[in-house]
């Protein structure tokens, strides 16, 4: 147990520094442990970062994505680019449907310098971007042939959620989709500029509309009398302001006062989830394989349901909406250090994770204009990624990845293990040195192993057995780590293992 | 079940020589027989929500008003989605001979998005070419049962939350029943006889799909067999593979006691070095016996075509005698359904016409593959079309928002091809106040099929799972709602009938 001025210890440095960005450096570790820095003292650094300014640019999806995979390699902030994925997940828009190299790139700007800003500001900015207004077919939506898409994923998946952590529908399911179309008619794209646009002419007003009745969210329904969100029957209008261009931050302004059953404001519930399930771990079945929830399904009373209220309460995000404070204070919680005692309480590496922490870590430089990993399969790292099922800014559909269980399955693995086998024997220019990574005057089998597995942070989880495994391979007696080929062979190898085994891919 | 045995594991070096022609080059021989009843069964999706009203439509008013309400709800010009009788590219009419078409409630002929004869403009045009005539060659020849209105009670709109519904026949979110899928409990249940890390279902995508999931048994994921192979490094040290991989598996065995992910992880690891063993031998072995064939999936497009045909390669392995293939339960994808604008009537280049004509060619043309195969092959595979929702019956300015019941389709040459169900009602004045229809049981003219009772006659009728065991409120595939009289599901409910002459769903 512990708080933001627990001093930390080596292996919590690392993790805080592994979950918060791309692999630890033990430059930064050696320098957090030499002036003794807390958990609160580390996260503040961590979160202080000044937002970048990287576009990814390119003349097509392939470029584009391996852009941003090379910035990911270099970026000052770790924590920049992983809250600038947890976000691109959340507001998920894929180049698939958008089809425009310049748009998608903007986006992941924006959310680049939203990424710890306000987050009423940032979907208010998701709100009027024009890759998500073509993809979310905003753009066709108009006063006389409304297109609820947008609506309906704005409030599943960027705010509310259907249902509220106790099972509570959030909004009228007919209804307000429906609504939010009405006051998001008439925005577009300047053709020119693509900059976004209002046109009033498209906009859908309540003198030509009588029919479709007040302008309001959050009403009655059959299935809710009493109305949605803590507003009441009559819900809440959204033309307070007059009817035209300001609706729809009328609209994201009411989300946002949106209460749950509790009382407690519903989008900082699910944020906090969601930020938790990111940073720390998903589902938790304990060592009796009983399912306990985690925070994908936090249930009340649970060590997670008390994290999520904690975090909220101590950074003030349901009323100051700051996502910096927020993620700040999940940093210090004890719940993001829970996977360093508890092996339950882990979650698997995203495959971006899993890809760019190995090139860092390992120093394979990616090659040429397709950004090759250069070992025997020299692949773009775009293939690699695409097999591992995760293709940065052309995720699957609107709801972003499936995190977790969904990572690991047989065509992931395979990938995963490709991927690996082509940074262990990455030999040419670019590639893997080991006789650098590892003290060459090791000769105890067991010292080498232990080694590897600390280089690649994951020698607390093997387990006896594990390790015995991997000793096996290097056989029995004494490796001599200044014979190249024991190196280029053996040494190799074991890091491919390692890289490939159950360990590598959790954390 | 008796539990199939893989034949003992003789490592990854050696598998080859195992699986080498001498085993393969026989023609057919039906291996042992699970108790199935050496049945496969196909879980085809279409993803985002096909539009069912523009897939079956009403082609007349019949007794009732079907047609004049389609022709209200989807308009003729640009952007139009309507689907005409007759003129060019015409609705391709159920009422062929010795079929009935119709609707069983309202009597109103029914036909066939035109895109479903599998015509690829350029590609496939003609008979001969693979896949021609596509669905509809398929249901005239009486392989398929249009089951109509599928939805469960109420609806959702939301593509996840409709999805899961249907991954987990669970409308009502039972909790016992909210991780685990329909198809993934069935393989799971301990009589199948499946362990841990038996691979009883194959899913050709990128992740197991949620029908799929459960925690007792692997299934596996992959986007072709010949994915299943360890990547080893350069052929100077070939002789360290054998040192690698047994150090990868032992590392992946490890986990069996382990709490949390390291289980999940070392048993999808396991299930998977098993299936290095099996799958890539199977793919060539298909390859080199069936290499025309196999051109053939390549005219169909990118996705489904090609999937399908890596569930043939592991169904003929498995008839070649293979007994180490345990799949009978596959998944494959058709994706793109989600037609909020653009969608396309009748117009060959249009988005819907290229997916459904992707799908009709797909599944014309694995059928025929299986058939030339022999052992009634086309008999024992049935594929399960479905999708997690319809969409808005009144459409937008050029596609259709979510919408609630639309029609699944059974096909293959054990199914008693006709029309299951009713069509919903479409009449403006009967539409839920968002304007999609509405889901009824009991006595109602119009009642919809609930997707349990599809689920339930394939499990009872075709994969001959017991009907008790398929209810059990403990431990069955299906929910025993303690809901209000219209959910409360009983063995009755697992018999869907040809509407015409009450013949079952499938072919003693």
């Amino acid at each position: 147990m512990g708080g933001e001025t627990t001093i930390l210890d080596r292996r919590s440095a690392r993790h805080l520094l592994r979950r918060s960005g791309f692999g630890a450096s033990e430059r930064v570790v050696d320098r957090w442990l030499r002036f003794g820095l807390t958990r609160g003292q580390a996260a503040d650094e961590l979160v202080s970062f000044t937002p970048a300014g990287f576009k990814p640019g390119g003349r097509s999806l392939g470029e584009l994505h391996n852009a941003w995979v090379k910035y990911l390699l270099k970026a000052r902030s770790g924590l920049n680019e992983k809250l600038v994925l947890f976000w691109h997940d959340h507001f998920a828009t894929s180049f698939g449907k958008v089809g425009d190299e310049i748009l998608v790139g903007r986006q992941n700007q924006v959310l680049r310098k939203a990424c710890r800003g306000n987050m009423i500001d940032l979907v208010k900015a998701v709100n009027r971007d024009p890759a998500m207004m073509i993809f979310l077919d905003t753009v066709k939506n108009s006063k006389t042939e409304p297109n609820e898409n947008y609506g309906r994923e704005m409030l599943e998946l960027f705010t509310l959620g259907t249902v509220d952590l106790d099972g509570r529908r959030n909004y009228s399911d007919q209804k307000d989709p429906a609504a939010i179309a009405r006051a998001f008619s008439g925005w577009g794209i300047d053709r020119t500029s693509g900059a976004p646009v209002f046109r009033d002419s498209r906009h859908d007003t309540q003198a030509a509309y009588p029919e479709r009745g007040p302008k309001i969210l959050f009403g009655a329904d059959d299935a809710s009398p009493q109305g949605y969100g803590g507003f009441g029957p009559g819900g809440a209008s959204f033309a307070d302001a007059g009817e035209g261009a300001q609706e729809i931050d009328r609209v994201t302004e009411i989300v946002f006062a949106h209460r749950d059953g509790d009382g407690v404001p519903t989008v900082a519930r699910r944020t906090a989830k969601r930020l938790f399930e990111f940073f720390a771990y998903g589902a938790y079945r304990d060592a009796q394989g009983v399912d306990r929830g985690g925070f994908a399904s936090p249930e009340p009373g649970s060590e997670e349901r008390l994290a999520i209220d904690e975090v909220i309460s101590r950074s003030g995000f349901a009323t100051r909406w700051e996502v910096g404070a927020l993620v700040r204070e999940i940093l210090v919680h004890d719940a993001f250090y829970a996977g360093l005692d508890d092996p339950a309480r882990k979650s698997v590496k995203w495959p971006i994770d899993f890809a760019v922490t190995t090139l860092k870590t390992l120093g394979v430089k990616l090659m040429g204009r397709d950004s090759r990993v250069p070992g025997l399969g020299d692949r773009s790292v775009y293939t690699h990624l695409s097999n591992m099922g995760q293709v940065v800014l052309n995720p699957p559909s609107v709801f972003g990845w499936d995190w977790e269980g969904a990572w690991v399955g047989s065509q992931s693995l395979l990938a995963r293990f490709g991927f690996a086998r082509d940074v262990y024997t990455a030999r040419s220019t670019g590639g893997m040195r080991p006789e650098k990574l590892v003290d060459s005057t090791l000769t105890d089998p067991g010292a080498i192993v232990d080694a590897v597995a600390e280089l690649l942070g994951v020698r607390e989880d093997l387990s006896a057995g594990e390790r015995a495994a991997l000793v096996g391979y290097l056989g029995a007696g004494p490796v001599n780590l200044l014979d190249p080929v024991t190196v280029d062979k053996k040494l190799r190898g074991l890091i491919g293992l390692v890289l490939q085994s159950p360990a590598y891919q959790l954390h | 079940m008796d539990r199939r045995r893989f034949l003992s594991r003789t490592g990854w070096l050696t598998a080859g020589a195992l699986l080498g022609p001498g085993l393969f080059s026989r023609p057919l021989v039906r291996g042992a027989l699970a108790a199935q009843g050496d049945r496969y069964l196909v879980s085809l999706v279409l993803d985002g929500g096909n539009d069912g009203l523009n897939t079956i439509v009403p082609m007349d008013d019949g007794d009732g008003s079907l047609r004049s309400d389609y022709e209200a709800a989807r308009l003729g010009g640009t952007g139009g989605l309507r689907l005409a009788v007759d003129g060019p590219n015409p609705l391709l009419p159920l009422s062929v001979a010795g079929l009935a078409g119709r609707d069983p409630n309202t009597g109103a002929e029914l036909g066939m998005h035109p895109g479903l004869a599998g015509i690829v403009p350029g590609v496939i045009e003609a008979s001969g070419d693979p896949g021609f005539g596509g669905l509809h060659a398929l249901w005239a020849a009486g392989k398929v049962a249009v089951v109509q209105g599928c939805g469960f009670p109420d609806y959702n709109l939301s593509h996840d939350e409709a999805r899961r519904v249907f991954h987990t026949a669970n409308p009502r979110g039972v909790s016992a029943l909210a991780t685990s899928g329909w198809l993934g409990r069935t393989l799971a249940r301990p009589a199948a006889g499946f362990g841990a890390t038996d691979v009883p279902g194959l899913n050709f995508r990128d992740a197991v799909a949620g029908e799929f999931r459960q925690h007792a048994t692997a299934v596996a994921a992959a986007r072709r067999l010949s994915d299943f192979t360890m990547p080893k490094d350069v052929s100077a040290y070939s002789s360290d593979n054998a040192a690698k991989l047994a150090a990868i598996e032992a590392l992946y065995a490890a986990q069996s006691s382990r709490p949390g992910p390291w289980r999940e992880l070392g048993d999808a690891g396991t299930a998977t070095f098993r299936c290095m063993d099996v799958f890539p031998a199977a793919s060539k072995l298909y390859l080199a016996d069936r290499a025309a064939w196999s051109a053939g999936y390549d005219k169909m497009g990118l996705g489904t075509g090609r999937d399908l045909r890596e569930v043939a390669k592991a169904i003929y392995a498995r008839e070649s005698g293979d007994e180490r293939v345990q799949a009978f339960a596959f998944r494959v994808d058709n994706g793109g359904y989600d037609t909020h604008s653009d969608q396309g009537g009748a117009d060959p280049a249009g988005q819907h016409w290229a997916l459904h004509a992707e799908l009709g060619a797909s599944l014309k043309h694995f059928f025929d593959d299986l058939a030339d195969m022999g052992s009634a092959l086309d008999r024992r595979v049935t594929v399960l079309v479905w999708s997690e929702f319809s969409r808005r019956v009144r459409q937008n300015d050029s596609g259709t928002d979510h919408g609630s019941q639309g029609p699944m389709f059974v096909v293959g040459g054990g199914v008693n091809g006709g029309v299951v169900g009713n069509h919903p009602n479409i009449a403006s004045s009967d539409l839920a106040s968002d304007g999609n229809t509405r889901y009824r049981q009991g006595t109602h003219d119009f009642r919809s099929t609930d997707v349990r009772d599809v689920y339930g006659t394939l499990l009872v009728q075709w994969l001959g799972v017991p009907a008790a065991a398929v209810i059990d409120p403990a431990t069955g595939m299906l929910r025993l709602d303690d809901g209000p009289p219209d959910e409360r599901w009983t063995v009755a409910n697992f018999d869907l009938r040809r509407a015409v002459d009450g013949a079952p769903l499938f072919a003693a």
